[in-house]
């Protein structure tokens, strides 16, 4: 133990050295440290957002292939049929059938079925209508339609096919509202009553906004009725079984359209749904979504309900893309971070092995002695490495202290340009995208918004914080800093004689 | 206690050869004086019986053991102590922690160390205050006492020093010698002096010279 004696010696006594090594060392750890702060940060933001996300795949219909097929069809029958829109295309919707089979597969969380469509207010219900002024709004809508837009607020301008029509309502058929959407991400809740279930199948049963209960005065178990959407004189008289608020707020587009405004959502059964539709859309759905409980079985899912499934006619979109778009930037500063920690650990051994190497050729003559008095080499070399090791823990204990702040600035900054980048590109990727996708499938816009303001949280939360286990990791990257620099450094010592030294 | 045979040593070819077939035995409780002008290799050979190097022909013998076979830091661990002319203490210790750390070096069996080493210290008038100083802060003669302590404190039977006296005064170096000269009689210790001092080499049990690459038993 006599070299452990002579370290803390040699660290006592040569001060200008050991505080030179000290800063040397403690700069080196702060960097690794912060390194490793900001990586650490970065995978649990990403475990987070992972959880957050969770792992939903959606049924729906396959409207590439549709279009390409209408497409083929349309070219197939110009030369005859010179009438024949080449821009159009004709949606399957998915057969209840295929959509129950895959929700029957293993690993599911929880499953719904979307089928979505409108219907027209009657005397017993008025729309909440998003003009002031019902005249002007008439007006102004009378003339879109002559320009060939559709008009808003006009119960008289339905003119949608089946279930595409316009109407006062948009009606969302599900399977349960706590799996939908605006329920799951928080957008709305439940205040009164209850939620669609899958006891509602089959029932008249509707959750309407409270902004549209209190307009027409209404409460959980009153009903009302409401028209088919293509003809006015089919009505349905419906019951209210809950009422919901919503956060959620009109655009621009919706300030126009009666069944834009989120207070005019009526939810249902997906089976009510599918009656406004009409009887082509008996035991369908517009879409099916799956959430998973292990996000990790994504793939095996897919290929499991692929084969229980036309893919012709039928796709399974995974949030795969808005997933890693979504960690994107987190990936990017956790890359940065780890070639943050390799590049400063090897800086560092390369340092500090050039500084000891300079100490030891400073050293030579004590080294002499020391072997000349019998001490070996091995110990020699647990002289220095001592040495190394108490700078290291003094140094270790600075790095904890300042590591999190550096982590903490260097991180926040490498955060908000990924941020930046990833904004421009996902704004530049919507503006590419095209406009809204409309309510009528049920997801599109939706999941966007969702994605995008789920992406802003996640990657504003980025917390840097300092954990025993970062502080474990910085101490075993300072022991391999320290080890290697002594060991390589001490090759030197293995080739000194003490006569040559002794005597020169 | 200490047999040289037939030793030979040269640095680049046997043509240039420092010395052949040297054959010299040193008995414990006394002190021998090698004498030489500079650049004989007396130094060198000092260097061969202290363990620092290796003869490139012949063997040394301690207690009828090769040193090569005691393995040479062991050797010097064990059973030699080396003064040198330049004193060679750690400079970042005090005059005590140099002898302590020596001490623990070589596994002396003193339990008190410390207190050892202070009153050896004491016996060569480096009182206690000195004794706590950092040896850079004594004197030539202090430090190469000092220097001296380190040796004799291993308990070691033989004890090498190469020109102890040579920096320093007159009056210094004879208190030196004398205390040499006391260990070796006192302590039964076997004291080898290199040295081209004739004073020196005076004070000493035996002289050998070396002169045209042969040792010379002058005394």
């Amino acid at each position: 133990m006599n070299f452990i004696k002579r370290a803390l010696l040699s660290t006592k006594a040569k001060k200008g050295r050991t505080i030179l090594l000290i800063c040397i060392f403690s700069a080196i750890l702060i960097f690794v440290l912060a390194g490793l702060t900001i990586r650490s940060a970065a995978l649990s933001a990403t475990e987070s957002a992972k959880k957050s996300m969770g792992a939903t795949i959606t049924l729906s219909t396959n409207k590439e292939a549709s279009f390409s097929k209408s497409t083929q069809q349309s070219t197939d029958s110009s030369a005859t049929d010179s009438s024949v829109d080449p821009g159009s295309y004709s949606v399957t919707p998915v057969p209840l059938e295929d959509a129950t089979a895959i929700a029957k597969l293993d690993n599911i969380k929880s499953y719904n079925f979307l089928s979505s469509t409108s219907a027209g207010a009657t005397d017993s219900i008025t729309p909440i209508s998003s003009s002031d002024s019902t005249s002007s709004s008439t007006e102004e809508s009378s003339s879109q339609s002559q320009q060939g837009m559709p008009s808003g607020g006009d119960q008289d301008s339905n003119s949608f096919g089946a279930g595409n029509a316009q109407g006062d309502f948009s009606i969302s058929g599900v399977l349960t509202t706590a799996a939908a959407d605006d329920f799951s991400d928080g957008t709305s809740k439940i205040v009164e009553g209850v939620g669609i279930t899958a006891a509602d199948v089959d029932s008249n049963n509707v959750v309407i906004e409270e902004t549209l209960a209190e307009a027409n005065d209404l409460s959980v178990g009153d009903t009302f009725t409401i028209s088919n959407p293509t003809d006015e004189t089919v009505t349905y008289d419906v019951t209210i079984v809950g009422i919901y608020s919503s956060s959620s707020s009109s655009d621009s587009l919706g300030m126009n359209f009666n069944f834009l405004n989120p207070s005019n959502t009526i939810y249902t059964s997906y089976t009510f749904a599918n009656t406004l539709k009409g009887d082509d859309y008996t035991g369908t759905i517009d879409s099916a979504t799956y959430e998973l409980s292990d996000p990790e079985t994504m793939s095996a899912f897919v290929k499991k309900a692929k084969k229980l499934i036309d893919t012709d006619s039928f796709s399974l979109q995974t949030n795969d893309q808005a997933y890693q778009q979504m960690i994107e930037p987190l990936d990017n500063v956790a890359s940065f971070a780890k070639n943050i920690v390799v590049l400063v650990t090897i800086a560092g051994i390369i340092i500090l092995s050039l500084i000891v190497m300079m100490s030891i050729r400073e050293r030579k003559y004590e080294i002499g002695v020391l072997l000349s008095i019998g001490e070996s080499r091995v110990k020699v070399i647990g002289q220095f490495f001592i040495e190394m090791f108490l700078i290291m823990f003094v140094s270790l204990i600075i790095a904890s202290f300042s590591g999190r702040f550096v982590g903490n600035i260097v991180g926040q900054q490498l955060l908000d340009q990924q941020t930046t980048e990833s904004t421009s590109t996902s704004s530049s990727n919507n503006q590419n995208g095209g406009g809204p996708s409309g309510q009528g499938q049920g997801g599109g816009r939706g999941v966007s918004s969702i994605v995008s303001s789920k992406t802003t949280e996640e990657v504003a939360s980025l917390n840097i914080t300092l954990s025993i286990k970062e502080i474990v990791q910085l101490g075993g990257f300072g022991f391999a800093i320290c080890l290697l620099s002594v060991l390589l450094s001490s090759i030197g010592i293995l080739r000194l004689q003490p006569k040559k030294i002794l005597t020169s | 206690m200490l047999s040289v045979k037939d030793v030979g040593y040269w640095y680049e070819n046997k043509d240039n050869s420092l010395y052949e077939n040297v054959n010299l035995s040193f008995e414990p409780g006394k002190m021998y004086a090698i004498l030489g002008s500079s650049g004989s290799g007396k130094t060198t050979f000092l260097s061969l019986i202290a363990g620092l190097d290796k003869p490139k022909e012949g063997t040394i013998l301690y207690n009828d053991k090769e040193i090569n076979k005691i393995g040479l830091t062991n050797y010097r661990k064990k059973y030699v102590s080396i003064v040198f002319q330049s004193y060679n203490l750690l400079p970042y210790m005090t005059a005590t922690q140099n002898i302590t750390t020596a001490m623990e070096i070589s596994g002396s069996i003193q339990p008190t160390k410390k207190e050892y080493a202070t009153k050896l210290l004491d016996s060569v008038g480096i009182d206690n205050e000195l004794a706590q100083k950092k040896v850079t802060k004594l004197s030539g003669g202090q430090q190469q006492r000092v220097a001296i302590i380190r040796a004799m404190c291993c308990d070691h039977d033989l004890i090498v020093a190469d020109e102890p006296t040579g920096n320093l005064d007159e009056k210094t170096s004879k208190d030196i010698v004398q205390f040499f000269e006391k260990i070796a009689h006192t302590e039964n210790k076997c004291i080898i002096i290199v040295t081209h001092e004739k004073e020196v080499a005076d004070a000493c049990d035996h002289i050998f010279e070396l002169k045209h690459h042969e040792f010379q038993v002058i005394k």
